[in-house]
């Protein structure tokens, strides 16, 4: 039961730390946070585009004080690029210069037999840790004091690398066939964050906490907006967060996003505005959305929505 | 207690492994179970992994814990967490004789003493283990075992005695407050209903929709059956999209190869590949939509339609007593309008196949070659007709592959006007394709055949 109330109280921790650090976390994203430092699990973020999710990541990496080490995914990645390299230019640089070593060392032998032996004596200097270009993947296993991994839109990868990834994600581990397994020290704490552009597979997704981000409510935005940008007045980002909630409930291409609505907030008071009036907001209504079609959608409704705003 | 509130999550269609219940026990033991919402917040972070899960799981949820509600101690005792309290409610121990329990019952009448009485209940429930409960034809069965656990038969007989006795208050009184338990027993095991059999009704009916002939699916039972299809065909792209990428890398190009490392001292790092153009196969679809197969038609389309989300390079053809083109329809149009456009359009005339087979020799004859499969789905029922079983044969002969489903079954075949015996001489597979299993088997071969 205290172990209970330590949870509360190491979650309600969280959610203060995390805001000092510009981060307002629901208790859903705190209570994510907690968990996934218990049970060693990674975190998968699912929630439209432009909630936080990536944010999250940031503000956790400098709440534990770790480094962040971020791998972006896209179609094509693969191991070279998200693990490890070898230094194939040094490998060929050094067997360059220590050629004449080589022949050296080679020369007083009698046969080939035993020069070949001689040789495999140094082959697998060319093939240690200090020829091997770590990777984001490697570079997170690597960390002295432990890392934020955050392994961003995994959903645009291919399935081939979602699977590979299944080793890291379970025991923080990885093998690479010419050292053999490397395991963590201290393991990462480890986001990956997907758009749902496709469903992210079962195995990867039992592996990992899931935490789902749905866009703040009105309460939650205001805090946000307070918080990332303070020189704004209460009247003005009360008034543009009802603005933009209002325009979440139309039907929309793409509905704004909680950055959106602090790019408009900055667009706004940049423009030395006061309050929300028609003219500007019809101006810059394209900091809010992306589409000439939601644009033209909500144009006519600016009036309606300014006046629910500003009550 | 969490393994009943997952067995009550998997009931409503949530996927919850072996693996993902240890961490639910595991995330217990750190969050514990006095909070409600941190409890609700930390599982729905183990256990619910979609957006419609976590939906699903918040209202599962509720329901799971509003019933557990009357019986903190019990859950203490189950999780063994604190064996203090054990004694205190001594009843859940199963060792216990009935007749103990029974003079509990009839104890527990006598004082009112509501929790406890829901303690009981609650106990009792999980003995005669109502979460196996199924129907619910068998809320009665439950019921009565519940009560009967908790020593009803006592009860009645001291009822009996009472009211021998003639002593009208008393027997009033143990009456009424047996009713009342009746009702809360009923309402548990109602609320287990719920629960555990949220989803097993729908299920079912998926399960029988499978199997059913396609013609005999009724019209409320459509949006289903698209449904179903639609997963179906969701299945087989994933599978295929997979084997054509893999299928993409070639054999190594010695040659640019070792252009391409000169810049290594000659040393081959980089290797480039031979990349093979797969020469994508041509498919031709040819459905039936007039009236004798008025009712498997929209299945036929519909299942046209997924194969046209999986093989590139369709072209289908629909006909009754004239054949169109509906490609165009079927890529640019959601399934719905596309399927009533296509049957508006070229059904609810009579079958010519001679017609049809004529015509689509005359539209795409010259596009027809070695890589083309041509697909065709009808009865062969064509009236009496031209079968059009020669322009078929010259068909077959310039194509890879004739493939013919039909939606009746084999036994049905070359009986009246039906014309399969003519057909199957020119046809590489003929196949009787009458449930989605059928549509299943059948595509994922083609799709296979197809690489």
């Amino acid at each position: 039961m205290t172990e209970a109330s330590n949870a509360d109280s190491a979650i309600s921790a969280i959610k203060e730390a995390l805001k000092g650090h510009d981060y307002i976390a629901s208790q859903n994203i705190s209570t994510a946070v907690y968990l996934a430092q218990k049970l060693s699990k990674p975190i998968l973020v699912e929630g439209p585009p432009g909630v936080g999710k990536t944010e999250l990541a940031k503000a956790t990496a400098l709440l534990l004080d770790k480094p962040m080490i971020r791998l972006q995914c896209y179609e094509g990645l693969d191991e070279s690029k998200a693990l490890y390299e070898w230094k194939y230019g040094k490998q060929l640089l050094y067997t360059q210069v220590l050629k004449e070593k080589l022949s050296e060392l080679t020369s007083n032998s009698e046969s080939l037999k035993q020069s070949v032996e001689k040789l495999h004596e140094f082959d697998d200097t060319f093939f240690s840790t200090d020829f091997l270009e770590p990777r984001p993947l490697l570079k997170a296993l690597w960390a002295e004091q432990g890392a934020v991994l955050l392994i961003d839109e995994i959903d645009k990868s291919d399935l081939e690398f979602e699977a590979f990834l299944l080793e890291i994600l379970q025991d923080y581990q990885i093998s690479i066939p010419e050292i053999g397994t490397v395991t963590s020290t201290v393991p990462p704490v480890v986001f990956l964050t997907s758009n749902n552009t496709r469903e992210i597979g079962d195995a990867l997704k039992r592996r990992c906490l899931h935490l789902y981000i749905p866009f703040p409510d009105s309460k939650l935005e205001r805090e946000i907006v307070r918080s990332r940008i303070p020189n704004v007045e209460e009247t003005l980002e009360k008034q543009i967060v009802t603005f933009v909630q209002e325009v979440r409930e139309m039907d929309l291409k793409k509905v704004p996003a909680v950055s959106e609505t602090l790019d408009w907030a900055k667009a706004l008071i940049l423009l030395n505005v006061r309050n929300l009036e028609t003219n500007i907001v019809r101006s810059t209504l394209n900091v809010l959305l992306k589409f000439q079609d939601d644009i033209e959608h909500v144009e006519p409704e600016i009036p309606t929505l300014i006046r629910s705003a500003a009550r | 207690m969490i393994y009943n509130f997952i067995k009550a999550l998997r009931a409503s269609n949530i996927r919850i492994s072996a693996a993902e219940t240890m961490e639910a026990i595991e995330t217990l033991n750190h969050v514990g179970l006095f909070n409600r919402q941190l409890l609700k917040d930390s599982l729905s972070l183990v256990l619910a992994k979609t957006r419609d899960d976590k939906e699903i799981y918040s209202s599962c949820f509720d329901l799971f814990f509003t019933m557990e509600t009357p019986e903190p101690t019990e859950i203490i005792a189950q999780d063994a967490l604190d064996n203090t309290l054990m004694p205190k409610n001594e009843q859940s121990d199963s060792g216990n004789s009935q007749n103990e329990r029974s003079s509990s019952l009839l104890e527990l009448l006598e004082r009112p003493d509501q929790m406890a009485l829901a303690e009981n209940i609650a106990i009792a429930a999980q003995q005669v283990q109502l979460s196996n409960i199924k129907i619910f034809t068998q809320r009665g069965i439950y019921a009565r075992r519940i009560l009967e656990h908790m020593g009803v038969n006592e009860l009645e007989r001291k009822i009996h005695d009472l009211a021998r006795a003639g002593e009208e208050d008393a027997y009033n009184n143990l009456k009424f407050r047996k009713a009342q338990t009746l009702e809360s027993v009923l309402e548990l095991v109602d609320k287990n209903l719920l629960l555990y059999t949220a989803n097993s009704g729908a299920n079912l009916r998926q399960e029988i929709l499978e199997k059913t002939p396609l013609a005999q699916v009724e019209t409320r039972d459509f949006k289903t059956m698209h449904e179903l299809v639609k997963k179906l065909s969701k299945r087989l792209i994933s599978i295929h999209s997979r084997r054509r990428r893999k299928a993409k890398r070639g054999a190594l190009d010695v040659r640019q190869t070792i252009r391409k490392n000169m810049q290594f001292d000659g040393v081959l790092f980089n290797t480039v590949w031979k990349k093979v153009q797969i020469d994508r196969p041509k498919v031709i679809a040819v459905c039936d939509v007039s009236g004798s197969v008025a009712q498997t038609a929209r299945f036929l389309l519909m299942f046209l339609y997924s194969v046209h989300e999986i093989i590139p390079k369709v072209r289908s053809f629909a006909f009754s007593n004239q054949l169109g083109e509906i490609t165009s329809l079927f890529e640019e149009m959601p399934i719905e309008i596309a399927l009533n456009e296509a049957i508006n359009q070229w059904g609810m005339g009579s079958t010519d196949y001679g017609g049809a087979l004529h015509e689509l020799e005359r539209l795409v004859g010259n596009e027809i070659d070695s890589k083309t499969t041509v697909l065709i789905l009808g009865d062969g029922r064509s009236n009496y007709g031209d079968p059009g079983h020669l322009a078929l044969k010259r068909i077959h002969l310039k194509s890879k592959s004739v493939m013919w489903l039909n939606p009746e079954p084999r036994t049905f075949w070359n009986t009246g006007d039906s014309e399969m015996n003519k057909f199957n001489a020119s046809c590489d597979r003929v196949e009787s394709c009458r449930s989605i299993r059928h549509l299943e088997r059948i595509v994922s071969d083609i799709a296979r055949r197809t690489v």
